[in-house]
This record gives structure tokens, sequence and C-alpha cells, in this order.
């Protein structure tokens, strides 16, 4: 059964080139435009495999999303990347204490995200 | 004027992102629509080497069981040596049979003179030779039938043995041109055999060759989608610029005013404004642009 992951950035390029990439390696593709609607997603049900998010968006930030939906049931072990162009040091290390599971600069190519993906989501 | 000039700038630059947005939109929707048609691709040389399996497997019997014809083809002329070096041994067997009718003949011949000489002896004694006289007679007539008899054997073996001889000649005559076609025809079968391997090895390093290509389409397909990512990267960028430009506009209307002290802080107002466009945009890389090796510009991370 193909996995399910959520890929949460305020622009459309991105969103839509996330979603070609994931589904063309065989992924079903969730989407949110910022943190606030990906968490009300979460706890509207939306069981995703793994959440790819920007750092910087609108409404709600990466950061801010990160704690808030690790703190969610069901989503303690669930991976987390943050794909972002962000690079300040402290926001990686606020990013990995709320529970991040990698940091990814943007433009990320096909290869090296199906290779992260499979690290991060075992049988994937 | 340079204000209203900024403001044009600023136009063009959002126009830009909006641009580029929907180029960088239109590219992806172009670059799936190639992939979609890649994957109709393998899956019609999937579907079409599946097929041609099914009939090269088909093909291949039909070759093995030619192969085993052309086998047994080969076979013949040893066969054949082998048929007609029995006929000669039955030949062999006619002539000595043959001579064996001669020296019955010479048997019977002396079993004749015997017989004369019985009768001869059976005469002198007279009476009492009366009944070896009919055993004498009786020898003679056998060894005149055996003589007869043998004459006749002779005679049906040589019929015999010009018979199978004619024959023989005939079947080494005929053979040898039918061994040269038998040959001919082992040959184009073995020939049949070898084209359809080097067809069935030509046709599997093609389908290996385009799906090998076809995979490479959808690798750079996925780079390609990995690409159109930077639009979003120099989008940021942009919107940065615009950022730090507007409060530098701000700086500059505080600075013209009426307020001398905000005239006199302007310099200090537009270093300010600088440091915090170089600090933000010092705190933004991407994976493209070749950033110094420290932890923060580490492409890809792991926790």
């Amino acid at each position: 059964m193909a996995k399910t992951i959520m890929i949460v950035d305020d622009s459309s390029t991105m969103l839509m080139s996330l979603r070609n990439s994931l589904e063309i390696a065989g992924f079903k593709v969730l989407e949110a435009n910022d943190g606030m609607v990906a968490l009300k997603n979460l706890q509207g049900g939306a069981k995703p495999d793994l959440i790819i998010t920007d750092i910087n968006m609108p409404n709600m930030g990466g950061i801010e999303f990160i704690g808030k939906a690790r703190a969610l049931p069901g989503l303690r072990f669930i991976p987390i990347l943050a794909l972002t162009t962000e690079s300040q040091q402290g926001k990686r290390d606020e990013a990995k204490k709320l529970g991040a599971t990698g940091w990814l600069l943007k433009p990320v190519s096909g290869t090296d995200l199906n290779k992260i993906i499979k690290q991060v989501l075992p049988g994937a | 004027m340079y204000l209203r000039l900024d403001a044009a700038i600023d136009g063009t630059l959002s126009g830009v992102i909006d641009d580029t947005e929907s180029s960088a939109r239109a590219i992806i929707q172009s670059i799936r629509r190639l992939h979609d048609s890649a994957s109709t691709l393998a899956s019609y040389l999937d579907g079409t080497n599946l097929q041609a399996g099914d009939i090269g497997k088909e093909i291949a019997h039909s070759v093995a069981f030619l192969s085993d014809i052309a086998n047994f083809i080969e076979r013949l002329p040893a066969k054949m040596e082998q048929n007609l070096e029995s006929v000669q041994a039955v030949v062999a067997e006619i002539k000595a049979l043959s001579e064996m009718t001669t020296d019955v003949k010479a048997i019977s011949l002396q079993s004749h003179l015997l017989g004369i000489n019985a009768a001869i002896e059976a005469s002198r004694a007279g009476t009492a030779g009366t009944a070896f006289k009919v055993v004498a007679d009786e020898m003679r007539k056998l060894a005149g039938s055996s003589s007869t008899m043998a004459l006749k054997i002779n005679t049906g073996l040589a019929r015999a043995q010009q018979i199978v001889e004619s024959g023989l000649q005939s079947t080494i005559t005929e053979s040898s041109q039918q061994l040269a076609d038998v040959s001919k025809v082992a040959a184009s079968i073995h020939q049949l055999r070898d084209s359809f391997e080097d067809m069935s090895q030509y046709y599997k390093t093609r389908f290996a060759i385009v799906i090998k290509h076809n995979e490479d389409l959808v690798r750079e397909i996925a780079e390609a989608l990995g690409q159109i990512q930077y639009q979003d990267v120099v989008r940021q960028c942009i919107e940065r610029i615009r950022i730090a430009v507007g409060r530098r506009n701000e700086a500059l209307r505080a600075g013209w005013g009426e307020d001398p002290a905000a005239c006199a802080a302007l310099p200090e107002q537009l270093e300010l404004v600088l440091d915090e466009y170089l600090a933000e945009e010092g705190n933004h890389r991407h994976s493209v642009r070749q950033t110094p090796d420290d932890g923060a510009s580490r492409k890809i991370e792991l926790f």
C-alpha cells in the first residue's frame, strides 16, 4: 500500500514540484499551504506517514508547526523533515529539539529526496 | 523621484515573481506529461517485451524441434552407410553359399561314382548282391538329385546376388545425391537456429537499451522537478530585497522630513537597514549556490 506524505509550503511551485516528484515515486500526497492548515488537517484525522514542511510560512511557521504536530496523539514518531532556505543553526537546533527528523536545503533533487525518504521511512 | 522608481521596480519584481511562478507551474505540468508519456511508453514496451518473449518461446520450441530433425538428418548418412555395409555382408554371404554349392556338386559326383562302383560290385556278387544293387541305384539317383538341386541353388543364389548387387549399386548412386541434399537441409536448419538466436539476442539488447533510456528519462524528470523549486528560492530572495527596499524607503521618508534629529540619524538608519538585510540574507542559503562548508550549509542533515 502506498505511503502518504504531507507537504506543507506556502509556495505553489514547491507544492506542485513536491507533489509530482512524490507521486511519480509512488506516494500519496496531502497538501497544506501553511502550518496552521496542516495542523488543522492533522487534528481532523489526516494520518500521513511522513511530513515535509517549509520553515518560513505565513500564519504558522514550520518550527511552531513541528512542535504542535509532535504534541498530537499518534504523531510522536512520524518523521518530519524541514525543507527550507533557512540556514540559521539556531533554527536547526530548535527544530531538532522540537522533534524534527532532518533538515533539507531547497531545492532538493528527486534523487536526494527519494534517498532521504527511504532512510526515514522504512519500507517506502 | 527615485521613490517612484523604487515603486516601479517593486511592481516589476512582483510581476517577475508571478511570471516565474506561472512559468514554473507550466514547466511542472509539462514535465509531468512527459513523465506520463514515458510511463505509457515503458508499459507499452513492457507489454511488447512480454509478447515478444511468448513468441520467442514458441519460435525457440519450433527451432529446437527443427534442430532435432537436423540432428536426425545428420545421422542419416552414417545409418545409410551402416545399412549398405549390412547389404554388402549379405552379398558376401550369398557368394560364400554359392561356393558351397560347388562342394555339394563335387560330393554328388563322388556319390554317383560310388553308386556306379557299388552297382558293379553288386552285379559281380550275383543274387547275393541284388539288395545291395537296389541301394546302389538309389544312391546314384540321390547323387543326381543332389547335383540338380545344387545347380538350382547355385542359379538362385546367383540371381539373388545379381538383384542385391544391382539394387546396391543403384542405392549407392542415389544416396550420394540424397546425402548431399540432406547435408544442405541440415546446414539450413542450423543456420535458421543461429539466425533466430542472433535475432533474439539483438532484440533483447535493444529492449534493454530502450528500457535503460526510459529509466534515465524518469530520473532526469525527477531531477528537473527538483530544480524547478529554485523558483521559490529566487522568489524568497526577491521578497527579502523588497522588504529591505521598503525599510530603506521608510528611513528615507523619515530622514527627509522636517525633523532635524531624524535627518541626522538617516545615515545610521540606512546602515541599520543594510545590516538587517545582510543578516537576513545570511540566514538563507540554498543547495545550488556554493556555500561555506559549515554546519548550517549542509544540504541534507538527519538529526
